[in-house]
């Protein structure tokens, strides 16, 4: 019962849907996070962890809910980057409440064709 | 369930066990690591929103992320509030593969009977960073008034 307590009162993170594209050059994370201003998104490298984490803008929560159904909790999630991405090259966007991050892979993973010399 | 640590059994308190199985169900419950639109009650079809009633007002939020001003249609017919919408899928201009899709994209509709208390003259709608807000005042003689009451 002591547990149920902690669950009600403790603001929760959660996890923003997120689509994930592997491209020729790049790697393109797609992340919905209604309600999250430019200002209050943070994405962050360390290492080899991205954490990209967004606080959610609710209005205020005065008044008489009549239908609840979106979760006010602050977004946070942590992905693991491989050694074929590039750590400098990250683009990050951000339009109608959906984040687009755009990681390249390093020049020496992009492919590439290789000139046949004409013996 | 694979091998799990022997725990100490209180004997002198037959609810422990019990205690634990309600933390676990909670567990499963808590959506702490799991994407909203997963699971039993999907969500994913139907954009969530919250109506609160105020003094004056009522305001409707809609989580709508990824859509512009021109895919929202809003109407209004009857007391009944109709949002309808259309998200367009942005496709990846180079080859690939998905390695991970919970993006949802297509049509949806949401219909919401208002009290008769609103006033459909002066509703006002606003988008914000994926977020449709919604402004519906309530109508004069449905708002609260004071009545000052003298005493003789």
């Amino acid at each position: 019962m002591d547990r149920r307590k902690n669950i009600d009162t403790k603001k929760h993170n959660q996890v923003a849907c997120c689509d994930i594209f592997n491209g020729e050059e790049t790697v393109i994370l797609k992340l919905e996070m209604p309600g999250v201003p430019k200002e209050n998104l943070d994405i962050s490298i360390d290492n080899d962890t991205l954490i990209i984490s967004g606080k959610k803008l609710m209005p205020s929560e005065d008044g008489n809910y009549i239908i609840r159904e979106i979760r006010n909790a602050d977004y946070y999630q942590k992905y693991t980057l491989d050694d074929t991405i590039d750590r400098t090259n990250i683009d990050a966007s951000v339009k109608n409440g959906v984040v687009t991050l755009i990681l390249s892979l390093k020049e020496s993973v992009k492919p590439r064709k290789i000139q046949i010399k004409e013996g | 369930m694979a091998i799990t640590k022997l725990e100490k059994h209180n004997l002198y308190d037959p609810l422990e066990e019990l205690k634990r199985l309600q933390s676990e169900i909670n567990d499963l419950f808590d959506i702490n690591s799991y994407p909203s639109n997963t699971g039993l009650f999907e969500r994913n079809v139907s954009p969530g929103m919250d109506l609160i009633e105020k003094d004056h007002e009522f305001f409707l939020v809609c989580e709508l992320p990824g859509l512009s001003q021109e895919d929202i249609d809003m109407s209004i017919a009857s007391n009944v509030l109709t949002i309808k919408g259309t998200k367009n899928e942005e496709k990846e201009s180079s080859e690939g593969t998905y390695f991970r899709k919970e993006l949802w994209s297509g049509t949806f509709q949401r219909t919401l009977p208002l009290p008769r208390s609103i006033d459909p003259e002066k509703i006002s709608a606003e988008l914000k960073d994926g977020i449709l807000r919604v402004t519906l005042p309530k109508k004069e003689e449905a708002k609260p008034k004071q009545i000052a009451v003298k005493v003789k």
